[in-house]
């Protein structure tokens, strides 16, 4: 044997034995630990909302007839108000960086407001004022200052009216310093029924390549895969059936993934990470509320959450490896 | 007649399928690995927190999970002709060992694992006779080498080795169906539990046809031109 070539042979089988590893196991830090926060961040649980859902003085009023209907859940997109373009999201798919945000009245004593403003995993109290011009109520509200995201909000509403309007300014620098809304008043209630609506959950982050051939003309194309739910996860619902092995057991990752986080969505559970806020900002049941919902969850959605999450682990690690 | 002459590869062909043999083996050491020092809740474990809870799942499952690779590696001690004509004991020592492990240790601990099989009857069914048929194929081979009747015994170890290999090509065959089509997780497992075996076996039986369709017709003709 030529010595080039006996070298050529001893940096192949080093190669080899150097990926064995991951071709037997991916490292698993995607999967999140058994009940800890739904997407896997941790976060010191937040103080008014770790031990049950806030007491808000809420009215079911939908239309603000006196001062007392300002109180609750106000809850809309938070949109850009900037000249930014969307995030092309994929080769067809766009993001407008608006997320579903909860502006929260808890009390209001004389012209003094007090609140807390929940979005993209984010909980932040705020105070300020409400001035009441005509038929017109004019709040001027700020957060700390203390956090990178925090700013002032402006908004208004009419009496008789149900939509509150408004703007945010961001008191730091930061991508998008000055943000829009329209906001809704919703009641929140914990519904273990809600269904996921049939819109797929698509991580335009995660893609890999693959080769499909077409028949027709006997070419093959690579083209992209993204990390992405199927049809099965709209078949189970982790909040009120108890999942059972044999159905977990045949699950692909990203349907275990976002039945997992299912469960946390229901108690309002505000997610951090884009792809999954995206995904639940569309269902018509879901208000972002806490960012810790742990001691909320139901014996049964601890029963699921542990199989979920063992599968979750076993997926994301062994799936498409060399093993079982 | 060697494996070469019958299925007419070259030298470097035979040496590939050693080096791939090899490999595999190597990711089989590092997966056994993984269950070093014995614990619960890793690997294909976390799939079986059903049954882990019971003493002689959880011994049937570490024994055949620590001789696995022993049963690999004697196997392969078997097949090349040269440790056969020149160390033919290390050929028997090494023989025992592979036989003795799978009819009495591996393949029933096999057995008592397919029973609890993951995927219900379909994979359960699959597994219970791929212990059952390795066991067998296992001591008709010793029986063959006791009775002095080679072509028998190695008709028999090719049976055998291919079931063994099963190990290797049932994960080959989920890796590479998982690459091509993604399936859901039980499927692909219903699929490779069955093709994991049930193809080295038919290799096998290939293997073995031409092989002895071969040596009875040289047979014939040496009696015939001594005739």
């Amino acid at each position: 044997m030529k010595p080039a070539f006996s070298i050529f042979g001893v940096i192949v089988i080093a190669c080899l034995l150097g990926c064995g590893g991951s071709m037997i196991k991916h490292s698993d830090k995607d999967a999140g630990d058994s009940l800890s926060a739904a997407d896997s961040v941790r976060r010191s649980p937040d103080p008014v909302l770790s031990a049950d859902y806030p007491a808000t003085k809420s009215t079911p009023a939908i239309v603000v007839k006196t001062e007392k209907d300002l109180n609750g859940y106000w809850v809309g997109k938070f949109k850009p108000d900037t000249d930014r373009q969307p995030l092309a999201a994929g080769d067809r798919d766009v993001w407008d960086y608006a997320n579903l945000i909860n502006v929260s009245i808890d009390s209001i004593t004389g012209d003094k407001v007090v609140g807390h403003s929940v979005v993209a995993g984010n909980y932040r109290p705020f105070s300020g004022t409400l001035q009441k011009e005509g038929s017109i109520y004019k709040f001027v509200v700020k957060e700390p200052g203390n956090d990178k995201y925090d700013g002032a909000f402006q908004f208004n509403i009419a009496e008789g009216d149900s939509i509150v309007r408004g703007t945010w300014k961001a008191t730091g620098s930061i991508k998008i310093p000055s943000r829009k809304y329209e906001l809704t008043k919703r009641v929140f209630t914990y519904n273990p029924n809600n269904k996921l609506g049939y819109r797929r959950f698509v991580d335009w982050d995660k893609k890999q390549k693959v080769t499909t051939s077409n028949a027709e003309d006997d070419n093959t194309y690579v083209d992209t895969a993204y990390y992405m739910t199927t049809q099965d996860l709209y078949k189970y619902n982790a909040s009120a059936d108890l999942l059972t092995q044999e159905q977990v057991a045949n699950l692909k990752k990203p349907d275990i993934f976002i039945l997992r986080n299912s469960i946390f969505a229901r108690h309002g559970y505000s997610f951090k990470k884009q792809p999954l806020r995206v995904f639940f900002d569309h269902q018509p049941w879901y208000i972002p509320v806490s960012t810790d919902v742990r001691s909320l969850l139901t014996p049964l959605e601890k029963k699921n959450l542990e199989l979920l999450v063992r599968y979750e682990k076993h997926a994301s690690a062994y799936y498409d490896t060399f093993g079982r | 007649m060697g494996l070469s002459k019958v299925i007419n590869i070259n030298r470097a062909g035979y040496l590939a399928w050693y080096g791939v043999l090899l490999y595999l083996s190597y990711l089989m050491l590092l997966i056994t690995l993984q269950y070093i020092p014995a614990r619960l809740g890793v690997a294909f474990l976390l799939t079986k927190e059903d049954v882990t809870g019971m003493l002689h799942y959880r011994i049937a499952f570490f024994t055949h999970v620590y001789t696995g690779m022993f049963v690999l590696l004697t196997g392969m001690l078997q097949f090349p002709a040269i440790i056969r004509r020149k160390y033919p004991k290390l050929h028997r020592w090494s023989g025992w060992v592979y036989a003795f492990l799978i009819i009495l240790v591996t393949g029933p601990a096999g057995l008592i694992m397919g029973i609890y099989g993951n995927g219900g009857l379909i994979s359960q069914s699959a597994f219970c006779l791929l212990a059952a048929l390795w066991i067998f194929f296992t001591l008709k081979a010793v029986l063959a080498a006791r009775a002095h009747q080679f072509a028998v015994h190695k008709a028999w170890m090719y049976r055998s080795y291919a079931l063994t290999l099963s190990a290797l090509s049932l994960r080959a065959w989920k890796w590479l169906l998982v690459l091509l089509f993604q399936p859901r997780p039980m499927d692909v497992y219903h699929v490779v539990s069955w093709l994991g075996w049930g193809g080295n076996l038919l290799i096998a039986e290939l293997l073995i046809y031409y092989t002895f369709r071969k040596s009875l017709k040289s047979r014939v003709e040496s009696l015939e031109s001594k005739g």
